[in-house]
């Protein structure tokens, strides 16, 4: 009897073990700080909980870094990492976060808006923890998210989820899914409170602009596209005429009325803001591809993909070809060049909503690489340094 | 309402732990099954139990 005993205790020690190798790793994860060495127009940075009390104090509180030139003009409010597991909207934010010059009008940013989502990854579809950015200065380590709020912060999931207001009924998971409960409400769930913040944020500032950044899988026919909410499709429509004519393809088309939840369908509903989502392609959330590595992040090519695009079952644009793939600058790039598209065609269709601002575009990407637009946090000021 | 969702997503926190510490017991006290591998089933069933408990995972 006293061996079974001993054996079960040394299992479980082993077993412990285990458990705290484990839990090192996943509380790393949910602990892991991004430095953004701001840009010196950064006026100021403040929580969104500003604008809405009621998520102070939680893991969606997020920062908002507010460029403002002091000169009457439009806003914008600019988000990445709604799905933090598309993390070319976050280094986007990033990029623009360390180097944007404002001269007119006013820019809201929010690098990772679901930061609960941002705690946790994909780890059952086998996707890597972190990926790696090299340039001149060292390596910038970035993390890679989940879609949804993480379990920690927001459980159970509902048998059915019932979207407010509309009642639409939608995905148990999609309750934590921030692009699936816009406008929010202020007593609702952790995931609508935020997005009641985003909106409150909205109305508060007088946004002019809303552009949320994500990424789609290359068999998703809304990949490489921007979706505008009604009030914006006069704006979009010219946005991508001009990308497509000038520097890369880009679709558009307008928000469906009946599909609930989402930004540029809510937003637009509950605010006087124009609001675009905006999606590019990462092969990474496609189910065809192949093994989930760092490389296939930052590089993105893939002989599957390859495969699916000579069987003409991809929708991205320009067509998928395995000697490029669809590297991170190249997403990154798209998402610049597209939002300062849209707010051009902003500031000309409506004079005065005009914002001068100045960030990286594409073809800067394309030269230079993103980590040439990423600045070293050792050697930078401190008063402009942030961890988030 | 906000209330009434922390009560609840506490009371699966609490129900985690109830199940860590019934997988824990039955590790050492349970009269049937009494084999190597089932120690093995047990005292590994016990990890997520555990770590949502903690709020880790």
């Amino acid at each position: 009897m006293k061996t079974v005993y001993l054996r079960r205790i040394i299992i479980l020690f082993i077993v412990l073990i285990i458990a705290f190798l484990g839990a090192r790793e996943l509380w790393e994860i949910r602990h892991f700080k991004q430095s953004i060495v701001a840009s010196e127009d950064l006026t100021k940075r403040v929580m969104l909980s500003d604008y809405f009390e009621g998520i102070k104090g939680t893991w969606v509180d997020t920062p908002v870094y507010i460029f403002d030139s002091g000169k009457a003009g439009g806003s914008m409010l600019w988000l990445g990492g709604t799905h933090p597991y598309e993390p070319g909207s976050m280094v986007t934010a990033y990029v623009a976060a360390e180097n944007i010059k404002i001269s007119k009008g006013k820019i809201f940013l929010i690098p990772v808006a679901n930061r609960s989502a941002w705690t946790m990854g994909d780890y059952g579809m086998g996707y890597p923890k972190y990926f790696t950015l090299k340039g001149s200065w060292g390596a910038k380590k970035f993390k890679i998210g989940a879609r949804n709020s993480n379990q920690l912060d927001q459980w159970p999931d509902p048998f059915t989820y019932i979207h407010y207001p509309s009642r639409q009924k939608l995905a148990p998971q999609d309750i934590r899914n921030l692009n699936r409960t816009y406008p929010g409400r202020p007593d609702g769930t952790l995931t609508e409170r935020l997005a009641y913040a985003i909106t409150e944020l909205v109305r508060k500032e007088n946004i002019d602009l809303f552009v949320d950044m994500h990424e789609a899988s290359l068999m998703y026919p809304v990949v490489s596209t921007y979706v505008a909410h009604q009030n914006a499709e006069d704006i979009t429509m010219m946005a991508a005429m001009m990308l497509s004519a000038e520097q890369f393809p880009m679709k558009s088309e307008v928000s469906p009325k009946n599909l609930r939840g989402l930004s540029h369908r809510e937003v637009g509903d509950f605010t006087d803001a124009l609001v675009v989502l905006m999606e590019t392609a990462e092969p990474f959330i496609d189910r065809v591809a192949g093994k989930m590595t760092e490389e296939l992040m930052v590089e993105g090519k893939d002989e599957f993909l390859q495969r699916a695009a000579e069987k003409g079952l991809l929708y991205c644009d320009p067509e998928y070809d395995i000697e490029f793939g669809r590297p991170m600058w190249y997403r990154v790039g798209r998402h610049l060049s597209a939002t300062m598209e849209l707010i051009k065609q902003m500031g000309s269709f409506y004079p005065d909503k005009e914002i001068e601002v100045d960030f990286p575009l594409f073809k800067d990407l394309e030269k230079n690489g993103i980590m040439h637009y990423l600045h070293n946090p050792e050697t930078a000021d401190p008063n402009r340094l942030f961890y988030q | 309402m906000i209330c009434l969702q922390e009560i609840i997503h506490q009371v699966y926190f609490i129900i985690c732990g109830l199940f860590a510490l019934l997988l824990l017991r039955n590790l050492f006290k349970r009269k049937t099954r009494n084999n190597l591998v089932y120690d093995i089933i047990y005292a590994y069933t016990f990890i997520p139990f555990l770590l949502r408990a903690l709020h880790i995972k």
